[in-house]
């Protein structure tokens, strides 16, 4: 090496310190949110090694390896396979009504007459998106519940039913619900999205079309849906990625030890087996389990996205 | 001649099609789904109201669809408000929002504002392992033990702390921070401004609606936080409004024996205090809603729609 190389690479170094002294500031600025996520993302991250392991209370790093005896446990614990079931199955039943219906509304809202009316409706359709589970829990529950308005209203219509009202205990009713129930809350606040994405059409292709005769059904069907299927095929990759996400929130605050059997996903299961649950679950298994789902959720988010970046979109995440 | 009539009749189309578009039969179908699926969405907080107010016993009674309350009693108002949890749980849940929400916005303004600064040595690594954060997780068990580790257990901070962030939240605002001209940026340095100086008095004051909508959905989300409490806040004192309610809905005849001893009537019993300690819980988002609507609906659209 000679001295002439030693010298710039000295003058490299000198100038990414130089570089750094320049970003000092901005170093500062991120380092709260490096720290934050050190904190309560990664740290437990390194406690997956919890799920190879029997927990002790000394702690995670003395707690002795096992030989992926969770994970050999997990297919014969009686209820983990129905609750993954459950999450596909009701993750499925949620893509299947609660996906096409917020594009539905979205194009009813755009074929409204009156713009002011547009307005209130959408504040109307958007307002339960921001409240808790708990609370729309609450309402749910005494709605659908044996004293609550729907059964007093089915008693006149078919007595029989009324007598013997189950909606919240019936499991296959039950997963109804929550896929209903979920679409009334989110549908208003999904079809945003849409809305935006059918402003964004150029409003000259319409004038265009009435010129060469098109009538409103074929201005939806050739220009505002084309508009928008780069954003509907978008969501809908996005959207499958969560497949493993049942909704914790909502299932948790709705439901019943006699739907636990078609209504319990695994996040609500995980929560079960860890808290609840006195008898003999050790942590580790509980987090094999959500290593499990994690793992799933992470390999169908990033396929995901890298369908959509491969269409040339930019993706969300 | 022909064709400029010709013109005016295309215009005259065009004009009518867009602007002076005739109400038709289809518009009527519409406005009658759109309407009644707001009326869907609306009739259970309506629902909520009334069996709050309806009393108990007549409620319990009544058969077949309730338009207009038949009678009306403040009872369960009066039995909610002077349950001492509601209380406690509002003045919880107003600091955990005001305090957490702060903390979101700071951190998120500071953090999305580097991010900008893509020549930054390291940003790359920084940034990945940011967004590596929405992808995997360790999961409820480690996330628990961290906590504990950590000493939040029924501790108020462990409704703020671990809220640090949310990531799409943050992605979204970096973005818009980067859409400024950086010419702004430059002229500002040239004049002997440092980066707290661009931040504070460039980015931001340009950026004002788009964060006073963020500031809005971290503040829903703190409002609207239970899973925290219910994990590691055991002192029912110390609960949010959210977890109040949750043991009101769950367990209304444990809170109604626990408060007030023997004062327990007919009239104000289960589902009317249910729905009573809902309605005072939704009160403040009902009433902020429809003059903030402006911002709560522009967020989503703000990062999303990018060709």
């Amino acid at each position: 090496m000679t001295a002439q190389s030693l010298a710039g690479l000295r003058r490299a170094r000198r100038n990414i310190w130089r570089e750094i002294y320049n970003y000092r500031w901005i170093y500062l600025m991120i380092i709260p949110t490096l720290v934050f996520i050190f904190l309560f993302k990664y740290v437990p991250m390194y406690g997956i090694q919890l799920a190879f392991k029997n927990y002790k209370l000394a702690g995670i790093a003395a707690s002795p390896w096992n030989d992926l005896a969770h994970f050999k446990y997990m297919m014969n614990e009686p209820e983990f396979l129905p609750a993954l079931r459950n999450t596909v199955v009701i993750s499925f039943m949620r893509i299947l009504v609660g996906f096409p219906f917020p594009i539905f509304l979205a194009l009813l809202i755009n074929e409204c007459y009156t713009p002011r009316y547009r307005r209130v409706l959408q504040t109307v359709y958007t307002f339960p998106h921001f409240l808790s589970w708990v609370l729309l829990a609450g309402i749910m529950l005494n709605l659908l519940g044996s004293t609550g308005m729907v059964r007093k209203v089915v008693m006149i219509i078919n007595p029989e039913m009324g007598q013997n009202w189950n909606f919240l205990y019936d499991g296959n009713i039950y997963r109804w619900v929550l896929v209903l129930s979920d679409v009334w809350k989110e549908a208003g606040w999904g079809t945003i999205i849409y809305l935006a994405a059918i402003s964004g059409i150029d409003q000259s292709l319409y004038e265009a079309a009435v010129i060469d005769g098109c009538n409103r059904w074929h201005k939806i069907l050739y220009i505002t849906l084309p508009g928008i299927v780069s954003m509907i095929s978008i969501q809908f990759v996005l959207r499958v990625g969560y497949i493993m996400e049942g909704g914790f929130d909502q299932v948790f605050n709705t439901y019943t030890p006699p739907v636990y059997e078609k209504g319990d996903i695994i996040d609500t299961y995980i929560y079960r087996i860890s808290f609840v649950r006195t008898s003999g679950v050790d942590l580790g298994f509980s987090t094999a389990v959500g290593l499990f789902k994690n793992v799933i959720n992470f390999i169908m988010m990033l396929s995901g996205n890298l369908f959509v970046r491969s269409l040339g979109q930019e993706a969300v995440l | 001649m022909a064709q400029t009539a010709i013109t005016k009749s295309v215009t005259d189309r065009v004009l009518k099609e867009n602007r002076i578009r005739r109400f038709g039969a289809i518009d009527f179908v519409i406005l009658l789904f759109l309407s009644l699926w707001g009326l869907l969405i609306l009739y259970p907080f309506y629902n909520a109201v009334l069996v709050s107010i309806v009393p108990n016993t007549v409620y319990q009674r009544y058969q077949g669809f309730m338009l207009l309350p038949p009678a009306v009693t403040w009872d369960s108002y009066a039995f909610t408000f002077k349950n001492s949890l509601i209380w406690t749980g509002y003045r919880t849940t107003l600091a955990v929002t005001v305090l957490g929400t702060a903390y979101n916005m700071a951190m998120t303004i500071l953090c999305g504002y580097a991010l900008t600064k893509t020549a930054m040595p390291g940003i790359k690594v920084m940034r990945f392992l940011l967004v590596f954060t929405m992808w995997f997780s360790g999961g409820l068990i480690p996330y628990y033990l961290q906590i504990k580790n950590l000493h939040l257990t029924d501790n108020l901070l462990v409704m703020v702390l671990p809220m640090g962030v949310n990531l799409m939240y943050l992605l979204i605002i970096s973005d818009n921070f980067r859409s400024i001209p950086a010419s702004l940026e430059e002229s500002a340095k040239i004049d002997g401004a440092n980066d707290w100086t661009v931040l504070i008095r460039i980015i931001l004051p340009l950026c004002l609606p788009l964060l006073a909508t963020f500031t809005l959905y971290y503040a829903v989300e703190r409002w609207n936080e239970w899973y925290h409490a219910m994990l590691f806040i055991k002192t029912s004192s110390k609960w949010p409004l959210q977890n109040v309610l949750r043991t009101i809905i769950n367990d209304v005849n444990m809170l109604a024996t626990m408060n007030i001893p023997g004062q327990v009537r007919p009239d104000v019993q289960g589902d009317s205090i249910k729905m009573s300690s809902i309605v005072v819980s939704m009160l403040p988002m009902m009433c902020l809603y429809p003059f903030l609507q402006r911002y709560f609906l522009s967020g989503l659209t703000l990062g999303a729609v990018k060709e």
